[in-house]
Parts: structure tokens; C-alpha cells; sequence
């Protein structure tokens, strides 16, 4: 379970105020799979860094006794000057993996990079980026994925490993997703929430939501 | 899976300082001179600066070597230096890191300070060797005191860090006057001459600098005979205890906003 507590949320540039959120309050059930949906700028990757406590509402809090991950995206953590195995090792030392040697081998076996492994991130393509990202996060064991438009850019061997991977933890795991394609959501997610205007709806079912979504 | 260890907060503070410090060493020196580079740059500098002003003067100043003069205010000038302009832009060259809730804007300042003090420990061993090779006596009466001084310039360099680093989050600008305030630092914190060579009644128009205070230490600290007219330890110490102070009340109010913008 998530639970914001009348998070208000407001970011001010160039004097204006913007008021994303206002003494919200909502709660994220738990067990589901979920797309957060939503207009460019209504506020998804915003909440989606409030839940991962990558930054603070501007009052109010967010309550969880879950593991959440970090908003996985394509660059967050990753220098490009390091090598992928360097990038692995800093990620698990800063998420406390105990054993960073077996952390590195399930990396590289789950993103496929090989030998390009030992190479600067700088020279990857956008996909094998991705791939990195991805695996980085998910070979942890956390109770809740964060995922920002990742799997868009993986081929479609990669998804599909991605997919299985997610669906063998679904058990014990679930993802928070955001992805401007529709396809993508259905294949991880079951359920929705829209986000219009500062509030929160919960739909049950994704098809709801993305329907809700699309008579915006 | 990879299993995570439970840790207490201390112990992720100690992994995440970790990470960002093998992290610096890293990247921070990608060419093929690496991190020895980082040590080199100073020693030849001070050494070269050093070796000038000695020629000039014919070998003591006040009593002590020139050289050694020199160096006491270049490495000390140089801790302060570059300890406060890595720990006021570490919060803006990690932001994107601060998206691992882990790690935490006081994590990445204490690191980037941290790699700044032990770049500057080899140096000072490089000089150690270098005055040894060119023949020049190592002579601290004091040593203890030396390092104190050093410690506490540290550690004013860092709360100042702390608190440049906090104002540059919320007005960008501000990063334009840190760079204005600390270009005439190094001429007026009696680098190349001594709080004894200017006449009492002007001492207010440069005393008031900590920095003067601690090379003017340090150096008494080596060569007691060099005196301490004009500086005073206690007024080093509540100095840089009242900024710490004041650079941690801010933080502690503010780091929270700092990265949510």
C-alpha cells in the first residue's frame, strides 16, 4: 500500500506558481499492476518521483511500508564515462545489494549486453541503454517496479524477457508504469489510474481507465 | 534475485558516501594522466610558485624558509578553495543521482569534500618528498596543530559549501558571486605575504578572514619563532563553529525543497 496524505505539490518558475496537486489525498491499492495515465503535464512523472521519494511534496506526506525502486528511466544513475559493469555496481552499493559479483552476472545475463558490458555506457545504442536500465532495477528484489517509458525502446526479444520476468515476480511484485503507448500498458498492466486536474481516479480495469483516458 | 540487506541509516549513509567517492574517482579524471593528474597539478604548482617567490626574497621570510612559507598559505588557500566550489556544485552535478531516494544532497557534498581532502593529503606527502629531494628541512614544532588547522579550514570550506550549494538550487545566480567572492581569496588570506608586514592600523582591513587566521597558525604551529601577532585561534574556532552551524540549521530546513524543484 501507498498512501499520500494531503500531499500538496507546488513548482514555481519564473514567479508563477503552479499548483500540480492540492491537499491531495489517495490511496494506491495494493496487488495490482498499474498505468498511471494521463494528459502531458497533468502530473505523471511527478507523482511517479514523489512515490520513489526522488523529491518532496511541498507539504504533506507519503506513507508505505513497501520497497519501492528507483523511477526507472532511460539515464537515471547511469554515467556514461563508467562501463555497464561499472554503472551495476554503483546501483547496488547505493541499493545495498549484499553480493555485487552475483548482482553483475544476473545483470548482464538479463539485459544480454555481453562483452559490451565492460565498454563505456556512452557507446551503447538507446536499446541496449535501456536494456541496462532495466535489468539494473530488476534484478532487485523490490515489492513495487517504477517504470518510465523504458520498455519502448527494448526489441522485442527484450520485451519479452522484460514481460516474463515481471510476470514470474507478479506474486510477490508489482509495476507502477508510465508509457504513452497504449499496447505497452495492457501487456504489463491490469489496472489504471488517470490523472486529471489534481485528482486520482482508480479504475480496476485498464480498459476502463485507458477509455476514461481517451474521452479526456 | 538480488537480496537486499537491511541497513540501519548510518550504514547507507557509509554505502552511499562509498559509491559517490569510487564514483569521483572514476570519472572525475578521464584522460590518460587519470587521478594522478589531480595530485601532480597542485605540487607542480606550488612548487613552481614557491621556488619564484623564494628566489626573489633570498630564502627566509619572518624567520622561516621561504619555500615553506609559501606552501603552508598555497595548500591551505587551495583546501579552502577547491573543498568549497566542489561541495557548492555537488548538489547540482548529482541531481540527477537524488532520483535514488538512498542518496541524499548532505551524501554527495560529504563525498565530493571528502575526495577534495584526500587529493590534498597526496599532495602535501608529494611536497614532503620534493622538499626532501630539494634539500630543505622538514620542520614542524607542532604538527598536531598543523593538521588541526587544516581540518577546520575543511571543514569551513564544506559549511560554506553547504550553504553556496543551497542558494544555487533555488537561484542559479548565486553561482556567479560564489565565483566573484573567491577570486580575491587568494590574495588577501596571506598567501604570498604575512598579517607582520603590513603596519597594526590596517590589520582590521584583512583580519577579519579566517583563512588569514588558519595560514598564519599553521605556520607559527611549524616555526614558533614566526610569532602570532594579529591572529588568534579562538577566533578560528568560533568562526567556522558558527557557520557549521548555520550551514546544517539550512540545510536541515531546506535540502528536502532543494531537490523537488
Amino acid at each position: 500500500m501507498i498512501y499520500l496524505d494531503k500531499i500538496t505539490k507546488i513548482y514555481t518558475s519564473n514567479n508563477t506558481r503552479h499548483v500540480l496537486f492540492q491537499d491531495l489525498s489517495f490511496e494506491i491499492p495494493k496487488g495490482h499492476n498499474i498505468a498511471f495515465l494521463g494528459a502531458n503535464g497533468a502530473g505523471k512523472s511527478t507523482l511517479f518521483r514523489l512515490i520513489a521519494g526522488s523529491e518532496y511534496p511541498t507539504r504533506g506526506k507519503i506513507i508505505t511500508d513497501q520497497h519501492i525502486s528507483w523511477p526507472v528511466a532511460l539515464a537515471t544513475g547511469i554515467h556514461s564515462a563508467m562501463t555497464g559493469r561499472e554503472n551495476t555496481r554503483f546501483i547496488g552499493r547505493i541499493n545495498g545489494v549484499k553480493d555485487l559479483h552475483a548482482y553483475e552476472r544476473k545483470v548482464v545475463d538479463f539485459a544480454k549486453l555481453g562483452k559490451q558490458y565492460d565498454v563505456p555506457v556512452g557507446k551503447y545504442s538507446s536499446g541496449m541503454r535501456s536494456r541496462l536500465a532495466f535489468a539494473c532495477s530488476l534484478s532487485i528484489d523490490f515489492d513495487i517496479y517504477l517504470i518510465d517509458e523504458v520498455t519502448a525502446v527494448g526489441d522485442a526479444s527484450f520485451k519479452k524477457r522484460a514481460q516474463q520476468a515481471l510476470l514470474e515476480r507478479s506474486r510477490e511484485a508489482n509495476v507502477i508504469m508510465i508509457s504513452h503507448q497504449i499496447k505497452e500498458l495492457k501487456q504489463f498492466c491490469d489496472s489504471a489510474i488517470v490523472i486529471n486536474k489534481g485528482q486520482l481516479t482508480f479504475y480496476n480495469d485498464i480498459n476502463e481507465g485507458i477509455k476514461r483516458y481517451q474521452a479526456l | 534475485m538480488a537480496t537486499l540487506e537491511k541497513r540501519t541509516k548510518w550504514q547507507i549513509w557509509f554505502d552511499v558516501i562509498y559509491a559517490l567517492l569510487v564514483r569521483e574517482i572514476r570519472i572525475g579524471f578521464n584522460d590518460k594522466f587519470g587521478i594522478s593528474w589531480a595530485v601532480l597539478n597542485p605540487v607542480i604548482f606550488i612548487l613552481v610558485l614557491s621556488f619564484l617567490r623564494g628566489r626573489l626574497d633570498g630564502g627566509e621570510t619572518h624567520t622561516i624558509p621561504t619555500f615553506v612559507f609559501m606552501a603552508y598559505g598555497l595548500i591551505n588557500i587551495q583546501i579552502f578553495l577547491q573543498t568549497f566550489s566542489a561541495g557548492a556544485s555537488a548538489i547540482q552535478k548529482h541531481k540527477a543521482l537524488f532520483a535514488f531516494r538512498q542518496v541524499q544532497p548532505i551524501s554527495a557534498i560529504l563525498a565530493a569534500c571528502f575526495f577534495e581532502i584526500l587529493v590534498k593529503i597526496f599532495v602535501i606527502v608529494g611536497l614532503m618528498v620534493a622538499m626532501y629531494f630539494l634539500g630543505i628541512e622538514l620542520h614542524a614544532a607542532n604538527p598536531l596543530k598543523i593538521m588541526l588547522y587544516i581540518f577546520l579550514i575543511w571543514v569551513f570550506a564544506m559549511s560554506l559549501g553547504i550553504l553556496f550549494g543551497l542558494m544555487i538550487a533555488f537561484v542559479p545566480e548565486v553561482k556567479k558571486i560564489q565565483l566573484l567572492i573567491t577570486r580575491p581569496l587568494f590574495f588577501i588570506s596571506g598567501v604570498f605575504f604575512s598579517l607582520q608586514d603590513f603596519p597594526q592600523s590596517y590589520w582590521h582591513v584583512l583580519n577579519w578572514n579566517p583563512i588569514l587566521h588558519a595560514i598564519e597558525l599553521s605556520r607559527y604551529s611549524a616555526y614558533p619563532a614566526y610569532g602570532h601577532s594579529g591572529v588568534s585561534e579562538s577566533f578560528l574556532f568560533i568562526v567556522v563553529l558558527t557557520t557549521t552551524f548555520i550551514a546544517l540549521s539550512c540545510y536541515q530546513i531546506a535540502w528536502k525543497q532543494a531537490i523537488s524543484r
